[in-house]
Formats: C-alpha cells, sequence, structure tokens
C-alpha cells in the first residue's frame, strides 16, 4: 500500500471512531486531523482572532484587465467580512511578468484593505529584476511576527540555481522561463541556505507549545515537483519546526483548495483570485479537500480568498471563501486544522 | 490465408470474423522500416514543438489581455482532449476539441480564432494528444479534473534540451 493509501485509511479509520457526536459537537466545521484531540489538551495560548489571505492575482500591465477586477473584488471580500480579520497575508504572485508597473498596480489595489497587510513573493514577482521592485514596495521577505499569542512566519521559497548568468540570459528571458508554470529549465524552488539558518535562529529561543504559523508560496511538501508545488528544502524546514506541538503551513502558488498533514503541520492552499489550476496526476491523501472542476464560462469560477479563525487552543476554522459557487459540500462550512 | 485476409480487408470485403482475426499481425503493405518510422515520429514531434509553442503564446493573434492557453492548463492538465466530441454549454451542442479551444481563444484570452482545420490548430491538437497518450477515450463525458500523463522533464516530447538549467536531458519515448 502507497503511503497516501496508508495516510488515507488513517483518516477514515478516525473518522469512523470520531462517529457522529464528535461530528455534530464540531457544528462549525469538519475535522480533518488526527491531532486535534492532543492538541486540545494543551490549551489556553491563544487570544481567539481571524486572518484572511489573499493570493496569486498576477496583475498584467493592460489597464482594466479582468484581473486587476478581481483582485479588488477579493479585497472588497475581506473588507467586508464581519468580524473583520485582525489582519490578511498575501501568497506571492501580485505580477504576471515581474514589472514596477504590475507591482504597483497591486500595491495600490491592496492598499485598500481596512486592516494591515504581510505579503511573500512569488516567482512571477521575482525574476525580471530579482526582486527589487519588489522589496522597494513591500520590504523585506523574510520575517516573522508574534500576533495574540501565535508567532507567524513569512519566507521567500522561490529561489532557484543561477541558470541565467551562464547562459547569458538578458532579465526579460529569465522572467519568461520563469513564468512558466511547467518551465523545464529551472528546476526545483526552495528557501536556500540563508533563511534556513534565519529559521532556526527565529524558533531558537521559542517554548514548544508556542503556536507556530508558516506562509510561503510554494507548499512545504511534494506536492507536484514539475509545477513546483513543492519547497525543496521544505524537510529542513519541517526538522526546525518539529519541536513545536503544532505547526500551521498556509501557502499560494497551486490556485486551487488543498489540505494535507505531515507529522506537527497541517498545510493548506490559497485560491487565486486570477485562475484556478487544475489539479495535478499524483494521488492526494485529502482528495476530499479539492474544489469542484472550475467552468471555463464563468471567468470567477474556482478563484477567491480564504479566512482563517484560531481559537484559544491554536485549533484553526479554514473557509475557503470563493467568488462563485465553486466548492463541494464537504469544504463548504470549512474545516478544522 | 493471413495474406488473402489482408487483400480482402484492404477491399473492404472482410467480414467481422476475418478483421478479428488480422487485428493486429498483418499489414496491407509491407510494414515500415524503423527508420521510416523514426522519420514519421520525428514529423509529429516537430508538429508537437508548434503546438507547444502557440499554448505557450507564440502567436500574439490569440490574445489581446496576455492569456495563453498554459495559463489555465500546464501539460495541457483539464484540456481533456481524450473526451471530445462533447456537449459544451456554452455552444449548446456537441462541438470537437478544435471549436472548445477556439471558444477559449475568443473569450478567456480575447484573441482571434483559428480555422479549425488549419495546421496551427493540428499543432495545438498534436501536442494535447500526446500529452494525453494513453489515456481512455471517454468521448461525450464532462468529465472531473482530468489530468494528462505526468511529465517527469524536458517539454515532455522528443526535442533539442536547451541545456539550461535542469533542461539537459535527451527525451526517449517509451515503446508501445
Ligand atoms: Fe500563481
Ligand atoms: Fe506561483
Amino acid at each position: 500500500m502507497s503511503e497516501v493509501n496508508q495516510k488515507r485509511r488513517d483518516f477514515l479509520a478516525f473518522s469512523g471512531k470520531a462517529g457522529v457526536a464528535t461530528l455534530v459537537a464540531q457544528a462549525a466545521g469538519i475535522n480533518l486531523g488526527i491531532v486535534d484531540v492532543v492538541k486540545a489538551e494543551a490549551g489556553g495560548k491563544v487570544d481567539p482572532f481571524r486572518f484572511a489571505i489573499i493570493s496569486d492575482a498576477h496583475l498584467y500591465s493592460m489597464d482594466d484587465h479582468k484581473f486587476d477586477q478581481q483582485l479588488i473584488d477579493a479585497v472588497n471580500k475581506v473588507n467586508n467580512m464581519n468580524p473583520m480579520p485582525d489582519f490578511v497575508l498575501f501568497g506571492g504572485d501580485v505580477a504576471q511578468n515581474g514589472t514596477e508597473d504590475q507591482l504597483v498596480k497591486g500595491q495600490k489595489i491592496l492598499s485598500e484593505l481596512k486592516m494591515p497587510m504581510k505579503i511573500i513573493p512569488g516567482e512571477h514577482d521575482w525574476y525580471l529584476d530579482m526582486g527589487e521592485a519588489w522589496r522597494g514596495l513591500f520590504g523585506d521577505e523574510t520575517w516573522s511576527f508574534d500576533h495574540k499569542g501565535v508567532h507567524f512566519i513569512g519566507l521567500n521559497s522561490i529561489l532557484v540555481e543561477d541558470f541565467w548568468t551562464p547562459a547569458g540570459l538578458s532579465p526579460k528571458e529569465r522572467m519568461t522561463v520563469m513564468e512558466m508554470l511547467e518551465s523545464p529549465i529551472p528546476g526545483p524552488w526552495g528557501v536556500h541556505e540563508k533563511q534556513l539558518e534565519w529559521l532556526a535562529k527565529d524558533v531558537k529561543d521559542l517554548a514548544p507549545s508556542t503556536p507556530i504559523v508558516i506562509f510561503t508560496h510554494s507548499p512545504l511538501w511534494d506536492y507536484y515537483p514539475r509545477w513546483n508545488f513543492q519547497t525543496s528544502d521544505a524537510p529542513e524546514i519541517r526538522e526546525i519546526l518539529s519541536k513545536f506541538d503544532n505547526v500551521m503551513s498556509y501557502h499560494g502558488h497551486v490556485h486551487q483548495t488543498l489540505y494535507n498533514r505531515i507529522g506537527n503541520m497541517s498545510s493548506v492552499a490559497a485560491m487565486s483570485t486570477s485562475w484556478p489550476w487544475p489539479y495535478p496526476p499524483v494521488e492526494l491523501a485529502y482528495p476530499e479537500t479539492r474544489m469542484n472542476r472550475a467552468d471555463p464560462s464563468i471567468a470567477t469560477d474556482g478563484q477567491g480568498v480564504q479566512l482563517i479563525d484560531l481559537s484559544e487552543s491554536f485549533e484553526g476554522l479554514v473557509q475557503y471563501k470563493p467568488f462563485e459557487d465553486s466548492l463541494t459540500p464537504f469544504m463548504q462550512d470549512g474545516f478544522k486544522v | 490465408m493471413k495474406t488473402r485476409i489482408a487483400i480482402r480487408r484492404a477491399l473492404g470485403l472482410g467480414g467481422i470474423a476475418a478483421a478479428t482475426v488480422v487485428a493486429s499481425t498483418v499489414f496491407a503493405r509491407p510494414p515500415f522500416t524503423e527508420e521510416e518510422l523514426a522519420a514519421q515520429m520525428d514529423s509529429l514531434y516537430e508538429v508537437i514543438q508548434v503546438g507547444y509553442d502557440l499554448w505557450h503564446g507564440s502567436e500574439p493573434k490569440m490574445t489581446s489581455n496576455g492569456l495563453a492557453c498554459a495559463n489555465c492548463h500546464p501539460d495541457t492538465a483539464a484540456s481533456n482532449p481524450q473526451t471530445f466530441p462533447k456537449y459544451m454549454t456554452m455552444y449548446g451542442k456537441v462541438v470537437p476539441w478544435q471549436e472548445m479551444v477556439n471558444w477559449c481563444i475568443e473569450n478567456p484570452q480575447l484573441g482571434e480564432r483559428f480555422d479549425p482545420q488549419s495546421d496551427e490548430m493540428t499543432a495545438m491538437k498534436a501536442y494535447a494528444m500526446y500529452l494525453h497518450r494513453g489515456l481512455p477515450i471517454e468521448p461525450g463525458l464532462a468529465s472531473e479534473q482530468t489530468a494528462a500523463v505526468p511529465v517527469a522533464f524536458g517539454t515532455g516530447f522528443k526535442r533539442e534540451p536547451t541545456g539550461l538549467g535542469v533542461d539537459t536531458r535527451e527525451y526517449v519515448p517509451e515503446r508501445r
């Protein structure tokens, strides 16, 4: 039996044992985690709050491009949440071609958010000028902060080995290579050595009971490396964070709903505001977290924003808030991580 | 005996039983040589390369908002060529795959459609079909999120590697 199958069997076995009473007790959402039972006992560390995630706007340079409005819709959706989220995380790929005008347009739209925003870069933001414009607009791409008892970490996960200098590629050519999801050239991304060292230092003095949220563009597990639905040094990241009771990872880049759990880490993907990506040809441990196949005749189908409520015991209720009716019944009321 | 059946079949004289007997063993002309087969495949790969380029935005007429087929369909995933012809709600009738591509060109991409018989459309179909080789044909199904065959490296078909980054491996197609 494959590892995925085994995990799925464990999951199903757990669901069976939990039974109807548990599901009723968790009326707000569907419990996907096995660890939550243990987690609930740790308790009492978080001053409950909510945050939102917007991701993958992929803005083009043309005026009044449809993706501009879709990002505006996302901002409005978050602004109208009640109660309002304390802050917003943006999951990368503000721009499509990494040009300054696209990044500036994105920043302008995102500045309409009524709450603070933290952001990490995507590959589409970065490879025209190696992050120069992005840093000028949004600041440092590696960060951490504490909020109401939770330690939030942001890393730049889209770094690749230099393929352009030996070949003498222009910045535009480098960017074109990186814009293709299935590009044969760059190979796997990662956060690389310096950020790993930074991360180890950042969490060194934190107690294992500290609630941790880590935020990256790409997933911190091997989903589909072909499309960089992975982070090459994710095993090292997970190792550094292995001392913690519970780690939540949120990420962009995959433009779809998705959940996974590895060890002490749950992983949740963000929908995009631009276009949905198909699920790649791999088996998922939790296939029930997939969204419906988007209808191409509905321009905003399969896209949206996400809202996460964190409880006192650092349990997360993840709710996808799509623009259209994109969720399966299983996903409609959210799920717990 | 086999030759006679093959001739009868070539002339349209074979019954069902005869057709079953000769299904995969007898050719109506001598088999192609290895060289001929390789040359035919190379012609196909050249056309696939054109389709791959078009899919990734080589023809400006296909878009006025910057979007290419590959924005939503990396490795031609979820383009579902194995399910066409099928009923598409945007047409209210059964259409071939080429028409669906034209719909995407004209709507999400705000570009100019191709003649369904054009070399360009044939090239894109060749690319999509090659990346869906071996998958079951399921005409008419508004299937769920189907994916192309997994692509291990490169473009997924035979062509000269660029030598840039990790793109250095020669593609060897598996034999059927
Ligand atoms: Fe993206
Ligand atoms: Fe991305």
